[in-house]
């Protein structure tokens, strides 16, 4: 690997926002292509730094820290990219299910997926069925992610996607759900794709179901 | 003369210090404010001399505001029980009380050990078990996954009437609901009159940090104040998430928090009874898990029970707290340091019993050990007697060199008033041990748990009582619907 891709990926590790995005555009400058420095420099960063996560490592702010590096040399690529859709790993709607103003787990994990590279459209906290059904309809996104902190929220869970199937739209997204009390035989039942334990946990199970 | 030794209160906040944090939140309350959503609520706080943008519902507050508020916010009130023999009296420097942790969702079954939701079935064994614990002085809902949600809260307070006299600590759901189970309350206790006169139930409710109550704490505050309920003014905010990640900050931040708590309470009902419920909590930082048993939280706590003093309120702390996933050495560990540093802070109540993996579990056995573990805190903050008689010179000269105690009239006497004794802890012989079953602490509290569990009967209410109980029940679940 040339050197600037080195050194992009250890100032990414250290969370440098700064230097990360005058690498790229030094690479640029080197005659580097967008694509190469995109995989190489910036998502081969990222990936050291999901590796050192996962081992315990690293910490979620410094995961934030790097990803917000990472997309400050994204922000300089993306005009080059030569497809408008290489840069986005796929579209999610996220939220806190209706009756529920607990948001800091789903805020979280919705660092932690735009830190990961996913388009995230957070619709925020005590969001009803229908708004859930109407931000697939206009956002068409490539899954949804419900969050709760009570059990008494737990079965809005159940009632939005009964709201999607309603709507004749449950098999145009995946449905992926997480907070304290939800299990994954809860998931289970109700017919959720998957559930994710926690917000590191959620970005695996993403990137799984959108492969 | 007898005296009583010094309570040993444990201290992180210089003085200086603790004026730094009071000057810290009034210049946040004046220049950063608060955010109230609940449109009533604004409109008194502006009356009243705050500032208040409505469209961001932000509230900025004066000073003299929060002077105002502090000058009628009482530093002592009793949680009544429906048995008098069990209140609660709150007061600067009296001996700690305490409670189980609120609001599981899943229980450990004590006879399979199997992880599973809770159900309404469990709800009424639990507050049986609680009923008969000393350690437990008052109690806090537990529900069942399976009760309706709507009107769940009620539900909990009728089944709570029928197996318990202690003190109920409820948690409502809506504010229609919470003035439903303040007219349960009146029925039970006799009138509204009566009601305030020995508040037999009280309430925790919490601002959403940083910085943001929604409309149900409003009309909490104003309810409590209203039917003279004691209330938890609950600030919890999690550190490096909801909180800033220094030490100091979160204390900055849950007592700016507890303050416009104050503030909106006292200047609609000055003299209603609030406890500063410090709580705060930390975010594990590989998981983004709110933490229930890392040091930090003792250490943050004590700092917010100086600021519960500097205004003179009582105040309420985690107790036996921990993030275990199971009843092993690390539960044991993180309860007894969280339970002896909030006691050692002077908490006048120690909040969390039978809670397990950060407050999502209840366990009977795991009430039956935090009994155990409360009780032993109560006897570290009593501390003990000391006068010419108990420091016994004249029994020692008795005695004199290479005698023994055993026989003596002076060991006689204070046999059974010095000592805490326990039905718990194993202090027997090695023999002793292994003909009893070689048990570990654990296989002991199960069976203490089953025990109460078949023996135990709860002092009934009166028939008629529970019948209308009954009837306002189902009429109050019908008016929900609507």
């Amino acid at each position: 690997m040339s050197n600037i891709l080195e050194r992009m990926q250890k100032d990414l590790y250290a969370g440098k926002v700064a230097e990360v995005e005058a690498a790229t555009r030094q690479a640029l400058d080197q005659g580097l292509g967008a694509q190469e420095i995109l995989n190489k420099g910036l998502i081969g960063g990222m990936e050291v730094v999901g590796r050192d996560f996962k081992a315990g490592d690293l910490f979620i702010p410094e995961v934030l820290m790097c990803a917000k590096a990472m997309h400050s040399g994204l922000e300089v690529l993306r005009p080059l990219l030569a497809e408008a859709g290489a840069a986005s790993m796929g579209k999610i709607v996220i939220g806190t299910v209706a009756g529920d103003l607990h948001d800091i787990g789903k805020n979280l994990v919705s660092m932690m997926l735009q830190g990961a590279g996913f388009e995230i459209i957070d619709l925020g906290a005590d969001v009803k069925p229908e708004r859930f059904v109407q931000a697939v309809r206009d956002e068409s996104p490539d899954m949804i992610g419900m969050s709760a902190m009570l059990t008494t929220t737990m079965p809005s869970m159940k009632s939005t996607i009964t709201a999607l199937k309603e709507a004749g739209i449950r098999d145009k997204v995946k449905v992926i759900i997480g907070g304290a009390p939800v299990t994954s035989k809860f998931a289970q039942d109700i017919g959720a794709d998957s559930y994710a334990p926690d917000a590191g946990a959620a970005v695996d199970t993403v990137r799984t179901l959108l492969a | 003369m007898t005296s009583k030794t010094l309570k040993p209160y444990l201290k992180y906040l210089s003085d200086v210090q603790i004026e730094e944090i009071h000057e810290g939140s009034l210049r946040l309350l004046e220049n950063t404010g608060v955010m109230v959503d609940h449109q009533e609520g604004l409109k008194f706080l502006e009356k009243h001399g705050a500032k208040v943008d409505h469209q961001t519902k932000r509230v900025r507050i004066p000073r003299q505001l929060v002077s105002q508020a502090l000058a009628t916010v009482p530093d002592r009130f009793t949680l009544a029980a429906r048995n008098p023999e069990k209140d609660c009296p709150l007061v600067p420097g009296g001996r700690p009380y305490s409670r189980n942790g609120g609001g599981a969702d899943f229980t450990i079954d004590l006879e399979t050990g199997e992880f599973r939701p809770l159900l309404q079935a469990d709800v009424k064994e639990y507050y049986r078990l609680m009923d008969a614990l000393d350690g437990i002085s008052f109690i806090a809902p537990v529900f069942g996954q399976d009760m309706p949600v709507l009107g769940r809260d009620i539900l909990m307070l009728r089944e709570a009437f029928g197996n318990t006299d202690k003190n109920i600590h409820l948690r409502a759901f809506t504010g229609e609901s919470l003035k439903l189970m303040f007219e349960m309350a009146a029925l039970v206790a006799g009138s509204k009159k009566e009601l305030k006169a020995r508040p037999i139930v009280s309430l925790l409710e919490a601002p959403i940090s940083p910085l943001k109550f929604l409309d149900v704490i409003v009309d909490a505050l104003w309810l409590c104040g209203e039917y003279g309920i004691p209330l938890d003014v609950c600030v919890m905010p999690i550190a490096g998430g909801t909180g800033p990640m220094t030490m100091a900050g979160n204390v900055q931040l849950f007592n700016t928090e507890f303050l416009a708590g104050v503030v909106i309470s006292q200047l609609a009902h000055p003299g209603a009874p609030l406890q500063y419920a410090a709580r705060p909590m930390a975010m594990d930082m590989r998981t983004g898990f709110s933490l229930a048993g890392s040091v930090e939280l003792g250490i943050m706590a004590t700092a917010g029970a100086q600021m519960a003093h500097f205004y003179h309120v009582p105040v309420s702390l985690h107790g036996p707290w921990s993030d275990s996933m199971t009843h092993d050495g690390q539960s044991v560990l993180e309860r007894m340091y969280m339970n002896l540093m909030a006691a050692l802070a002077g908490a006048n109540v120690l909040v969390g019993a039978g809670m397990m993996q950060q407050s999502l579990v209840i366990s009977h056995e795991q009430l039956v050990i935090d009994d155990e573990i409360n009780r032993i805190a109560f006897r570290v903050v009593e501390g003990f007697e000391v006068d010419e008689e108990r420091l016994a010179a004249e029994v020692i000269d008795r005695v004199g060199p290479g005698g023994n105690f055993v026989a003596d009239m002076h060991t006689y006497k204070f046999l059974r008033s010095e000592r805490y004794e326990t039905d718990l802890l194993y202090r027997n012989s090695r023999v002793a041990w292994e003909e009893g079953g070689a048990t570990t602490l654990l296989d002991r509290a199960k069976d203490k748990a089953r025990t109460i569990l078949k023996e135990h009967q709860p002092n009934p209410l009166p028939e008629d009582l529970s019948k209308e109980l009954d009837k306002f029940v189902s009429k109050a679940l019908k008016s929900l619907e609507k």
